[in-house]
């Protein structure tokens, strides 16, 4: 194999660490969204590659159905943005605090 | 055996069909808000899915057939197995999905979006009944992201209140992070065993290799490489973070208490009790089949159990104490559905380093489990009368409605003090199969933690009851009318509180066999 495995892990934890670095620091709904697609995204790169190392096909039928999953949760999470925006006026997520934390 | 065995999925398929049949009826006449129409279908579909999950629960399905069972039913090459543990988690779920949809007629009557409410909530249900079969994390996966992507929407239903629609963002985002946590967590498990079925794993965690899957049975891999100890402990303990999201147990709990404040009543009811049901017959399975304590024992990975007792504890003391400082009676009972979640994790918690009384105490997670279903579906769906009525949401806006609503209220009374653990629910024998579970292995630490918070959850329900029974009423209420559908749920759930005190043998015969049978 060309790419030792350990390689891909540390990739895929750098996207992880990325995508929670951004989840935590940033307040607009949308850019959390991205951040969160960055977290699902670097366990697809796990599945993939790990596929490819054990040498059956699990993984690979794993980050398809990551994938779809992943589609289907920005849906609903748009979807929730955008009543957002129609009631606060703003997608800032920090903005919405009728309730104490 | 239930021939052909995908039927053993009939609670699943129950909920599964009742949910297309559901859309179907909003399809042909989408300006219809037929409450009895449309409730009618998502409570006739949860009580097939009860009646099918208490008959192949009855009928032995999931014991060996020499002991006068039929044997699991082993569905998709062992991705779902249909047992005993399954169809006990199923019938909660049923019971609770009953309930709530029963109780949404009254509540929802007026709304346009009847059939998707309640399509959501089925759907949501069949996704908890899925994921009580999931034996593999895979399967176990999608379950889930199916349990929590209709239950971000039903959050959020009232999307012209802000308090709904900013519950629905809330909790939308801590699950979104969770389930990346989840996710990532199986890629590291699949990353250093190969494999995600769990008994698969299991094997490659007991023999130390990595291994693979060739039609339906477990192999070695050619190349023999070994498990990967630290890479496999990360993922666990990630595995562990996102099942917390779903008990709603430290360190992903601050969802619930906006979220269930937030939500419709109906709904804060069905995610309190079945959506974190769901969340912990995953964790019973995965940690009971794919994840053995005693082979992880020293490996250099993980010791889950600690893990479990810190979060246990932790859970315990935050949701207790800060329900004992809240000012609005919903958000109280969000605040001990933590506590509660803490009370479960005893389940996984109370056990030696070897594995020794596992059954015991997770039997006694499960029967907690079970009338904890109905006690504090019974309290949201009253919160849900009060918030019909149009009663005020802090405890002094309860005072004397007792005189007005007696039933309800004694009703109400009932589920109060048994989710204290006071014995006039099944609440106070759940409690006390906990502490003896506790006391088997000599974890004093949990047992004083359970001591201790129940002791401090009397003084925040008695609150309540305080102010139902004792005091007068301040303002002018006038209740004018008393909806059945709401009345009925809150009595029947009362009434399978009370009688959980008789029936609470068999709850935990059949939970300990359900176990034992992992």
């Amino acid at each position: 194999m060309a790419v030792p495995a350990q390689y891909y892990l540390l990739l895929s934890a750098a996207i992880f660490c990325i995508g929670l670095f951004g989840v935590l620091t940033r307040s607009n709904a949308l850019i959390f969204l991205m951040s969160v697609e960055l977290m699902l995204n670097a366990a697809n790169i796990n599945f993939v590659a790990f596929s490819l190392q054990h040498g059956n096909l699990t993984g690979q039928v794993f980050a398809l159905f990551g994938m779809a999953i992943a589609a289907a949760e920005v849906a609903i999470g748009i979807g929730i943005i955008l009543v957002l925006y129609r009631n606060f006026s703003d997608v800032d997520v920090t903005k919405a605090t009728t309730m104490r934390w | 055996m239930v021939d052909p065995t995908w039927l053993a999925t009939a609670p699943a398929l129950a909920f599964g069909a009742a949910a297309l049949v559901l859309l179907l009826a909003d399809s042909v006449d989408p300006d219809t808000t037929n409450a009895t129409v449309l409730g009618g279908i998502a409570v006739a579909g949860s009580l097939v899915s009860l009646a099918a999950a208490v008959y192949l629960l009855y009928g032995g399905v999931g014991i060996p057939t020499g002991q006068g069972g039929t044997g699991p039913a082993v569905i998709l090459g062992g991705q779902l197995v249909v047992d005993q543990m399954a169809l006990f988690f199923m019938t909660i779920t049923a019971s609770v999905t009953a309930l709530v949809t029963l109780a949404s007629v009254d509540y929802v009557r007026e709304h346009a979006y009847q059939a998707e409410f309640y399509s959501l909530v089925l759907l949501s249900a069949t996704g908890m009944s899925l994921l009580s079969a999931a034996n593999s994390l895979a399967t176990a996966f999608v379950a889930f992201e199916l349990v929590s992507l209709p239950s971000y929407a039903l959050v959020a239903f009232l999307k012209k209140n802000r308090g709904s629609v900013e519950a629905g963002l809330k909790y939308f985002l801590v699950g979104a992070v969770s389930s990346a946590v989840f996710a990532y967590g199986i890629s590291l498990v699949y990353a250093a065993t190969g494999v995600l079925r769990f008994d698969a794993v299991a094997m490659a965690i007991e023999s130390g290799t990595v291994r693979t899957v060739v039609d339906g049975s477990v192999q070695a891999q050619a190349s023999g490489a070994s498990v990967p100890m630290s890479i496999l402990g990360m993922g666990i303990i990630m595995i562990i973070g996102g099942l917390a999201f779903k008990m709603a147990a430290v360190p992903f709990q601050f969802w619930a208490p906006e979220a269930y404040e937030g939500a419709p009543a109906p709904i804060s009811a069905f995610l309190s009790s079945a959506s974190k049901a769901a969340g912990f017959v995953l964790a019973f399975r995965a940690f009971a089949v794919a994840f053995p304590i005693d082979a992880l024992a020293g490996s250099g990975a993980v010791d889950w159990f600690v893990v479990f007792q810190v979060l246990a504890i932790a859970t315990m003391f935050i949701g207790n104490f800060a329900a004992a400082t809240q000012e609005t009676v919903k958000r109280m009972l969000a605040y001990s559905s933590i506590g509660h979640a803490g009370y479960v994790l005893i389940g996984l918690a109370a056990l030696s380093a070897t594995g020794d009384g596992m059954a015991f105490s997770m039997s006694a997670g499960m029967a907690h489990l079970m009338v904890y279903g109905f006690m504090n579906t019974g309290a949201f769906l009253f919160i849900a009368l009060a918030e019909y009525w149009g009663v005020g949401r802090r405890f002094e806006d309860y005072n004397g409605l007792g005189k007005q609503a007696p039933v309800a209220c004694a009703a109400m009374t009932v589920f109060l003090f048994s989710l204290a653990g006071l014995p006039i629910g099944g609440g106070f024998f759940s409690k006390f199969y906990l502490f003896q579970a506790t006391l088997n292995v000599s974890a004093w630490s949990l047992a004083a933690a359970l001591v201790i918070n129940s002791a401090l959850s009397l003084f925040y329900y008695s609150r309540v009851v305080k102010a139902m029974w004792i005091e007068e009423p301040t303002g002018e209420r006038t209740i004018e009318s008393y909806p059945t559908g709401l009345y009925t749920a809150i009595v029947a759930a009362a009434v399978i509180t009370v009688l959980l005190i008789p029936g609470f043998g068999y709850i935990t015969d059949v939970a300990f066999r359900a176990v034992e049978l992992l």
